[in-house]
């Protein structure tokens, strides 16, 4: 039915045929304001990145720890909204056309954008990631007609089995999966207990499995990424580009990520 | 219309309302929580051991109470006092509490916690906690702790650890924020006691039947002292679990009037509020749509409201759903009129309301005229204001240190 593939199928496929692990990178969109965040994104494709999530800030974001709870207050605090965001891709696209872009957020925003979201896979986004909805929900029965953008889904420690056949179903682009119990940036790393799961979740599914929560060294990110199809960084990130906002100097950060994407390769 | 004592359904929804909004984490914990409550909550063991704790520990039923003076003073309907301020603990939130610890035994979870705002469900949490020797947290915004420092003490007492939480606005929407990543993070043995009918499925049921307790005493009660049910019942809405508790053992019944009173704040023009109900819209926060405070963007904006424990910017989902089948009215009442109405009531019936519950006496003034000297109105008083004297005296320009 589908011909065309999309930006996010064609990465996916690129990375697959590459054998290369995904290196997936999490900011918050106008923190420390918008227009470093472009420069973040652009630097951060330099740097080896494969996928961005980009954080959409929320009042009360139930599922983030400190750091990233900080970061939407702050973006907030300059304004960011979910219409600037799309703004922001947009124009990120004047010189990116092939890294995928994924709405990271709470459904109470999207909804309240839920028109223009629907416009917003034309703008260059990819995909939605919703933190505080239902894997195995259909987003339309909620008032999100999400049209061509992909969507993406978290499967946690504690998710059953029946409903991970459901989760993996109703999702597309790739599977994220919660690496502990806890908010983002935790410390609770079980890599025994993340490689069954994922060996369980791939046997339910052929779309690739990406794991995140609580990375932080490159030991982190290698041990996951010997057993996912990619991993994804936020906490560590968000954190030192808070650390940066004074100086608005970016380069540790980028030297980062080239030694997270070499570690992972 | 549909049958409303029915709700929800089993996808947690009241009509639009309600579902199961939470981080993946989460969705297990639920599922056990709702499937322990389904198979306890027809357990003939399960309610007799309830029913004693009401009985014995919480000193149920509490008196349904003729309000002579105030009756006099409006010279209309005659006003009934449902006194929930004679609990064991001070309001009712110790009905749900004793509930809600008994599943988390039946569940085997070791570590309780729970958040709250004017700090009676956090007593309530801790007081059942005690008794059972649990470990217990509670989470309360930093601008509460220090607004209700009798009630912050009373919970150190117990035995539990206060966490104040300074995120956000520092108030009750951000105690609940923190009391769900501490159960995100602490899932396997920890319980978490919701204090109102709001969150995910299957809280805002769970809540509700645990207080309906409430609703259907007075059915008996009322029967026993006017012969009839009550034309109108009366209840302050934040979370709304004192109202749902009173509302829903009469949702079929239409000749009884359910009006909710909320918190008009600084008043409903000004913004400066705590009524969804009266001046928000749909959309979802900790764990289910309602109707919300939130700006075009879908962010929730800040409250306001003298009484701490409605100082909330979203509402159960069954109210709303009650609002917009009609069932349900509710009103709102600023915070003027809520201080005038906690001294009036104070004087007059020897009775010292919660600021929470003082909205419901001060939505009289608009009410009591629609009622004849033949009618009844029943108020549910949700607990009592010995905890909001430092409010009430820095509001009269008082200090009493």
């Amino acid at each position: 039915m589908e011909c065309l593939l999309t930006r996010l199928d064609e990465k996916i496929l690129s990375l697959k045929k590459r054998s290369k692990k995904a290196l997936v990178a999490y900011l918050v969109a106008g923190d420390p304001d918008l227009d470093s965040t472009i420069e973040l994104m652009h630097g951060f494709v330099d740097s080896g990145v494969d996928i961005i999530e980009l954080g959409v800030p929320f009042t009360d974001p139930i599922a983030e720890g400190p750091v990233i709870q900080a970061a939407h207050d702050r973006a907030l605090k300059n304004n960011t909204s979910l219409g600037k965001i799309f703004s922001l891709v947009k124009k990120f696209r004047e010189k990116n056309h092939d890294t995928p872009v994924i709405l990271m957020g709470y459904m109470n925003t999207f909804l309240a954008n839920a028109k223009a979201l629907k416009e917003s896979y034309f703008l260059g986004t990819d995909a939605v990631l919703i933190v505080d909805i239902p894997g195995e929900s259909n987003l339309e029965d909620f008032g999100i007609n999400k049209e061509n953008l992909a969507s993406i889904s978290l499967i946690a420690p504690t998710t059953s089995k029946d409903r991970i056949a459901k989760i993996c179903d109703s999702s597309s682009g790739f599977i994220y999966y919660v690496t502990l119990r806890g908010v983002t940036g935790s410390s609770h790393l079980d890599i025994n207990e993340a490689e069954k799961n994922i060996d369980y979740i791939s046997s339910q599914t052929s779309l690739p499995i990406f794991a995140g929560f609580g990375i932080k060294t490159t030991d982190d990110a290698v041990n996951l990424s010997k057993i996912s199809d990619g991993i994804v960084i936020g906490s560590s990130l968000v954190q030192m580009i808070h650390e940066q906002s004074e100086s608005r100097e970016y380069k540790k950060i980028y030297d980062y990520l080239i030694e997270m994407s070499e570690a992972i390769s | 219309m549909d049958n409303l004592t029915n709700l929800p359904n089993a996808d947690g929804f009241f009509g639009d309302y309600g579902g199961k909004f939470v981080p993946e984490t989460l969705m297990y914990a639920l599922k056990e929580l709702d499937e322990t409550y389904s198979k306890l909550k027809n357990d003939p063991k399960f309610i007799e051991e309830i029913d004693q704790d009401l009985v014995h520990f919480v000193g149920r039923p509490s008196p349904l109470y003729f309000a002579k003076r105030l009756t006099d003073h409006y010279s209309g309907p005659q006003i009934w006092l449902k006194r929930e301020d004679l609990n064991h603990t001070g309001a009712h939130k110790i009905n749900n509490t004793v509930g809600q610890i008994l599943l988390a035994k039946a569940m085997g979870k070791k570590r309780i916690i729970a958040e709250t705002g004017a700090g009676q469900h956090g007593v309530a949490t801790a007081t059942v906690a005690a008794r059972l020797g649990l470990e217990c947290h509670i989470y309360m915004g930093a601008a509460d702790v220090e607004r209700q420092s009798l009630n912050v003490y009373r919970i150190k007492l117990l035995g539990a650890k206060v966490h104040a939480v300074d995120s956000g606005t520092a108030t009750l929407k951000d105690a609940l924020n923190e009391a769900m990543r501490d159960w995100v993070t602490n899932i396997e043995d920890t319980y978490y006691i919701i204090g109102s009918v709001t969150g995910p499925h299957p809280y805002p049921m769970i809540v509700r039947d645990f207080n309906a307790i409430v609703g259907r005493e007075l059915k008996v009660q009322s029967m026993e002292l006017f012969s009839q049910y009550p034309d109108a019942i009366l209840a302050c809405v934040g979370g709304g679990s004192n109202a749902m508790g009173i509302f829903y053992p009469f949702l079929e019944e239409s000749n009884v009037q359910l009006i909710g009173v909320e918190a008009a704040g600084s008043g409903l023009m000004s913004g400066k509020h705590a009524a969804p109900l009266n001046d928000g819209e749909p959309g979802i926060l900790h764990g289910a749509k309602s109707y919300l405070m939130q700006d075009k963007n879908g962010q929730v904006v800040d409250t306001h409201s003298i009484s701490a424990g409605l100082d909330y910017p979203g509402v159960g989902p069954e109210h709303s759903n009650l609002k917009d089948s009609g069932r349900a009215d509710y009103i709102a009442v600023d915070d003027n009129e809520v201080l005038e109405s906690f001294h009036m009531v104070t004087k007059l019936e020897g009775i010292m309301p919660a600021l929470e519950t003082a909205h419901a006496f001060a939505a009289l003034e608009q009410v009591a005229k629609n009622f004849s000297s033949s009618q009844h109105i029943v108020i549910n008083v949700s607990g009592r204001g010995d905890k909001d004297i430092n409010t009430v005296a820095t509001m009269d320009g008082m200090s009493l240190d």
